[in-house]
């Protein structure tokens, strides 16, 4: 009777999983620009497989396996938003162009060239007043 | 009745996989080829993880373990060379 309840549990949680899969590689295929696909991919991808991980647990309902699923869990959880990150990065420092429309509020590295940039003009002026 | 609710789960994933490799064929840049195969590594995973469970043989836990480390690795190495133009 219990093992019944559980196995309904672990349906719901199934299919709760592969709905948010699906949401994220529907994101992955309709949105327009690396960043917003980025941005589907990373929650719905972590939000699927997590799900699915607990309704494995519940199915296998075993000490060992669940310390393993658990284990699997956590590492993704911790590498999936580290390669979203490194992905956002990577993509921002290569100059990957937005969809049209969007804007930055606040570009960091734009704001360091422009320093670096008056800082060389410095340097220069100092020189010149040297000779 | 549990049996083929997990047998359409994984039939969904695969086509969820393919979709993902029409996005890493067509990505316009090397980003979006990257993040498609990180869905398809996830996707694959949780395939291995429901056939260790169908098949009652759960040392495929470990194999999963081991295919999530390799493929934080490999993207990670893929990123750094986009990054930097070398790996090490």
């Amino acid at each position: 009777m219990s093992v019944l309840i559980l196995e309904y549990i672990a349906i719901v949680f199934l299919f709760g999983g592969f709905f948010f899969l699906l949401v994220g590689v529907v994101g992955l295929l309709r949105l327009p620009d690396v960043y917003t696909r980025m941005h589907a991919m990373g929650k719905c991808d972590t939000l699927g497989a997590g799900l699915i991980l607990v309704a494995l647990m519940l199915l296998i309902w075993d000490v060992t396996n669940i310390t393993k699923l658990v284990l699997i869990l956590s590492m993704i959880a911790t590498i999936n938003p580290i390669i979203t990150h490194l992905i956002a990065k990577t993509a921002y420092n290569r100059g990957t162009p937005m969809a049209e429309g969007s804007y930055l509020i606040n570009d960091y590295v734009a704001s360091q060239r422009r320093r670096r940039r008056a800082r060389v003009e410095e340097i220069k002026k100092g020189d010149e007043n040297d000779k | 009745m549990i049996n083929t609710i997990l047998y359409s789960i994984v039939v969904g994933l695969i086509i969820i996989s393919i979709i993902c490799i029409f996005r890493a064929y067509a990505g316009p840049t090397v980003l979006d080829r990257v993040v498609a195969m990180n869905v398809i590594t996830t996707n694959v995973v949780m395939i291995i993880l429901i056939f260790a469970y169908i098949d009652r043989s759960l040392y495929y836990i470990d194999v999963a373990f081991v295919f999530v480390l390799g493929a934080f690795i490999g993207t990670l190495c893929i990123l750094k060379l986009l990054r930097e133009g070398h790996i090490i």
